[in-house]
C-alpha cells in the first residue's frame, strides 16, 4: 500500500490522490440502479463457472447472475477478461462485479468485498479412470499435480505433510496438468470439487474424482470493491437467498455440477 | 488424431471475433497515421523542444512492450480520471505505439521528396500548413505505402495482444473455444491461418494499390 | 515499500535473469536457424523453395501469440510436450528464424557479383566463394537490419508470460496479484523496459558501427 501510494502521488501529483479518494464516497449499487445495468467480468473458460459454447457465454455463473440480476431489476453485461486483469479491472472500475468464482480467503477478504458463498472449492484430486486411488489416504508416494499459486495449492501442501508426502508439480494452468495425467506422468490433480467433477462427467472415458474432498471446507465467492460495492454485495446476498430459498440455486447445481450441495446462508469464518 | 470437425464447427465464431481484429488494427493504424504526421511534423521542426518531444515519444513506444502498454492504459488511465471503454483504450493504445513507427516512416518518405517543392509552394504564398496538407504529406503516403501496408500486417498481428484488456477477438476467441473443446491444436491453427489470410489480402490490396498510384 | 522489494525483489531478478536468458538463446537459435534456412534456399535443391517460403509467410504473418499457443497447448497432441520456458524459447527461435532469414537474403542478394566473379577468376573454389566472400560481405550489409531485428525480440519476450514462463511480467504480474497493487508496477515495469531496450539499442548501435566503420571510412 505504501509503496503504491507514495509513487503514486510522486507521479500524478495530487490530483490523482483526489480522484481516488473521493471515489470512496460512492456507491457502486446506486450507480447501477440509475444505469438500468450491472457490468459483471470473469474468465469465460473456468468449466462449468464459466465458458463460451459456439461463441455465447453458458455456465453456472451465467445462469445464477442472470437470476440475480433479474431480482436486482438491473440487465446483467458479461465481459471476458484474463483472471490477471479481473481484479485490477474492479479496483480501477472498469466494471462494477467480479462474476469470476473467487476462493475465499483472509486476504483477499481485506482488501475485497465478498458474497455470500455460490459453491463449494473444498479440494479433491483426480485420477485416471481405474486409477489405483480409491480414497484420499491412498496419494501417500504418489505424484500429484496442481495449479500454481491457488488457494488449492495451499490446502495440498498442508495434505501432503499431514499424510506423510507425495510429490507435487505445479502448473500454470490446470488444462496443462489434466493433460499430463492423461500421459501418466501424473497419478492425481488437486482441485477445487465443482471443477474435477465436470471434468469426470464430461470426460467419463478418462478421468474419475477420488471421493471424498480432503482439504477443509472452502468456497467460491464473488467480489466487489471494499466500501463502495458493500451495499451491490448485499443486494447480491438478499438475491442470493431468494434463489437458494425458492430452490433455484438447486435447479442450478443439479443442472451444472450434477448434484446439489447446502451452501452457508452466512459468512463462513476465514 | 486431428479433428477438422472441430475447426469446421467452431470457424464461424472464430471469424466472427475477427470483426474486432480488423477494427483494432485498422483504426488503429489511421490513428497512427494521423499523431505519426504530427509527430513527423514536430520531428522536422525547427524548435528544439518538439524536436526533443517527439524523439521522446518515438523512443518511448517503440522501447516499451505493447502488452506492457496496454496494461499500463487500462490500469492507470482509470487512475488519472479517464475511464474509457476497453475497446476504445485498445484502439487507443495500438494507434499510439503505431504513431511511433509510422511518424519515422512518413519522415523517411519526406526525405525522398526534393526540398525545391515545399520552398516552391511558399514562395507562391502557401502558409507552412497548407505546404504539408496538400503538397508534403500526399506524396509521403505515396512513397512511403509499402511500409504503410507493412505497418498495418504488424498491427493485425500485435491486436493478439489486446486479448489483456477484455476484448474478444480472433485470438481470445480461440483460447475460450480451446478450453471449452479441449482441442488447442486445431483452434489455434484455424486462429493462424485466419491471420495469415487476412494479412495476405492486405498485402495483395498494397500491392494493387502501389501498382494503381505508381506513375 | 522496503518490505515489498525485500520480499519479491529475488523473484523479480531472477524473472529479468530469464528474460535476458530467453532473448539471447531465442536470438541466437534463431539466427542459426535463419540462417540454415537460407543457406539451403540459395544453395540447396529448387524443391526445397516453397516449403520455405510456405514457412516465412506462415510465421511473419500470424501473431507471436498464437504461435506460442500452438506450440505448448497444441504440442502435446502431437506429442510435443515441453515445459513453459523451453517452449518459449523454441517459439522464439522459429518466430526469429523467418525474419532472420528474409534479412539476409536481402544482404546474400546485395553482395555485389563482381566480387563472387573475381573471386571465381583467381580460382577460388565454389565452398570458399560463399564462407570467404559472400558470407562476410552479406554479413555486414545485414548488420543494421539484424540488430535491429534482435532488438524487436527483447520485446516479444514479455508474451512469453502469456504461456507461464516465470519471466519479468510474470513475476510482476504474480507480485500485482499477491499484494493488490497494479498501477505502479505496471508502470515501473514499463519505464524499466523502456530503459532496457535504450540501452540494448545504444550497444546493438555501437557495435554495427564497429563492425562497419572502415565501409564510412572509404565511401
Amino acid at each position: 500500500m505504501m509503496f503504491s501510494t507514495t509513487l503514486k502521488s510522486a507521479l500524478f501529483g495530487l490530483g490523482a490522490l483526489a480522484i481516488t479518494a473521493s471515489g470512496a464516497l460512492a456507491d457502486d449499487l446506486a450507480d447501477i440502479k440509475a444505469a438500468g445495468k450491472i457490468v459483471a467480468a470473469t474468465e469465460m473458460h473456468y468449466a462449468p463457472f464459466d465458458m463460451l459454447e459456439n461463441g455465447n457465454y453458458v455456465g453456472f455463473d451465467r445462469d445464477l447472475f442472470d437470476e440475480i440480476a433479474k431480482e436486482m431489476g438491473v440487465a446483467p453485461v458479461y465481459e471476458d477478461l484474463p483472471w490477471t486483469s479481473i481484479l485490477p479491472g474492479l479496483e480501477v472500475k472498469k466494471f462494477d462485479f467480479v462474476l469470476a468464482p473467487v476462493t475465499m480467503t483472509a486476504e483477499r477478504a481485506d482488501r475485497y468485498s465478498f458474497t455470500l458463498p455460490i459453491a463449494d472449492a473444498t479440494v479433491t484430486f483426480v485420477q485416471r479412470k481405474g486409477g489405483k486411488m480409491t480414497k484420499p489416504e491412498d496419494a501417500k508416494g504418489l505424484t500429484v499435480g496442481v495449479q500454481k499459486g491457488t488457494a488449492q495449492q495451499k490446502q495440498l501442501d498442508a495434505y501432503s505433510a499431514k499424510i506423510g508426502g507425495f510429490t507435487i508439480k505445479e502448473y500454470g494452468t490446470n488444462d496443462e496438468a489434466y493433460a499430463d495425467l492423461m500421459t501418466g506422468r501424473l497419478d492425481a490433480v488437486a482441485g477445487s470439487a465443482p471443477l474435477l467433477n465436470y471434468l469426470a462427467k464430461k470426460r467419463p472415458d478418462d478421468f474419475a474424482v477420488v471421493n471424498p474432498p480432503f482439504g477443509t471446507p472452502t468456497y467460491f465467492g464473488y467480489v466487489a470493491r471494499k466500501g463502495e460495492g458493500d451495499t451491490l454485495v448485499a443486494a447480491v446476498n438478499d438475491a442470493l437467498k431468494k434463489i437458494e430459498a425458492d430452490g433455484r440455486m438447486k435447479t442450478l447445481q443439479e443442472k451444472w455440477f450434477g448434484a446439489a450441495t447446502a451452501l452457508p446462508q452466512m459468512m463462513p469464518k476465514l | 488424431m486431428f479433428s477438422f470437425q472441430t475447426i469446421i464447427d467452431n470457424l464461424p465464431v472464430l471469424i466472427g471475433s475477427a470483426r474486432y481484429t480488423l477494427l483494432i488494427s485498422v483504426l488503429g493504424c489511421l490513428e497512427g497515421l494521423i499523431l505519426g504526421a504530427v509527430i513527423c511534423a514536430a520531428a522536422l521542426s525547427h524548435k528544439i523542444w518538439l524536436r526533443r518531444a517527439a524523439a521522446l515519444y518515438v523512443s518511448f513506444f517503440r522501447g516499451v512492450p505493447l502488452l506492457i502498454q496496454l496494461l499500463v492504459a487500462y490500469y492507470l488511465l482509470p487512475v488519472i480520471g479517464l475511464n474509457v471503454p476497453a475497446l476504445v483504450a485498445a484502439v487507443l493504445t495500438v494507434g499510439f505505439c503505431a504513431a511511433a513507427y509510422l511518424s519515422e516512416v512518413l519522415r523517411g518518405s519526406l526525405n525522398a521528396i526534393p526540398k525545391g517543392q515545399a520552398e516552391a509552394a511558399a514562395a507562391i504564398g502557401m502558409v507552412p500548413l497548407d505546404v504539408w496538407v496538400r503538397i508534403l504529406l500526399p506524396q509521403a503516403l505515396k512513397i512511403g505505402l509499402p511500409a504503410i501496408v507493412n505497418e498495418l500486417i504488424l498491427l493485425v498481428k500485435a491486436s493478439s495482444l489486446v486479448t489483456v484488456v477484455g476484448i474478444v477477438e480472433i485470438t481470445r476467441m480461440s483460447q475460450s473455444i480451446a478450453a471449452a473443446t479441449f482441442r488447442p491444436l486445431e483452434i489455434y491453427l484455424a486462429a493462424a491461418f485466419i491471420y495469415l489470410a487476412i494479412n495476405l489480402v492486405i498485402a495483395q490490396v498494397g500491392r494493387v494499390l502501389e501498382r494503381r498510384l505508381a506513375v | 515499500m522496503l518490505e515489498t522489494l525485500h520480499r519479491y525483489g529475488p523473484d523479480l531478478l531472477t524473472g529479468f535473469g530469464l528474460t535476458i536468458f530467453s532473448w539471447l538463446l531465442g536470438t541466437a537459435f534463431g539466427f542459426v536457424l535463419g540462417f540454415l534456412i537460407e543457406i539451403a534456399r540459395r544453395f540447396g535443391p529448387r524443391a526445397l523453395g516453397y516449403p520455405i517460403r510456405a514457412y516465412v509467410e506462415f510465421i511473419r504473418g500470424t501473431p507471436f501469440l498464437v504461435q506460442l499457443f500452438v506450440l505448448y497447448y497444441g504440442g502435446p497432441l502431437i506429442g510435443l510436450r515441453l515445459d513453459a520456458l523451453p517452449a518459449g524459447i523454441l517459439g522464439l527461435t522459429i518466430y526469429g528464424s523467418a525474419y532472420f532469414t528474409e534479412i539476409l537474403r536481402a544482404g546474400f542478394d546485395a553482395v555485389p557479383l563482381g566480387q563472387i566473379e573475381a573471386a571465381r577468376a583467381i580460382g577460388f573454389r565454389n565452398s570458399t566463394i560463399v564462407s570467404r566472400i559472400m558470407v562476410p560481405v552479406m554479413m555486414v550489409s545485414a548488420l543494421p537490419a539484424l540488430v535491429n531485428f534482435a532488438i524487436i525480440l527483447t520485446k516479444e519476450t514479455v508474451i512469453l508470460s502469456m504461456i507461464t514462463v516465470p519471466e519479468i511480467m510474470f513475476q510482476t504480474q504474480t507480485m500485482m496479484s499477491e499484494t493488490f497493487a497494479f498501477v505502479t508496477p505496471i508502470l515501473i515495469l514499463a519505464l524499466f523496459f523502456w530503459g532496457f531496450v535504450e540501452a540494448i539499442s545504444r550497444i546493438g548501435r555501437r557495435l554495427e558501427r564497429r563492425f562497419t566503420h572502415y565501409l564510412i571510412d572509404r565511401s
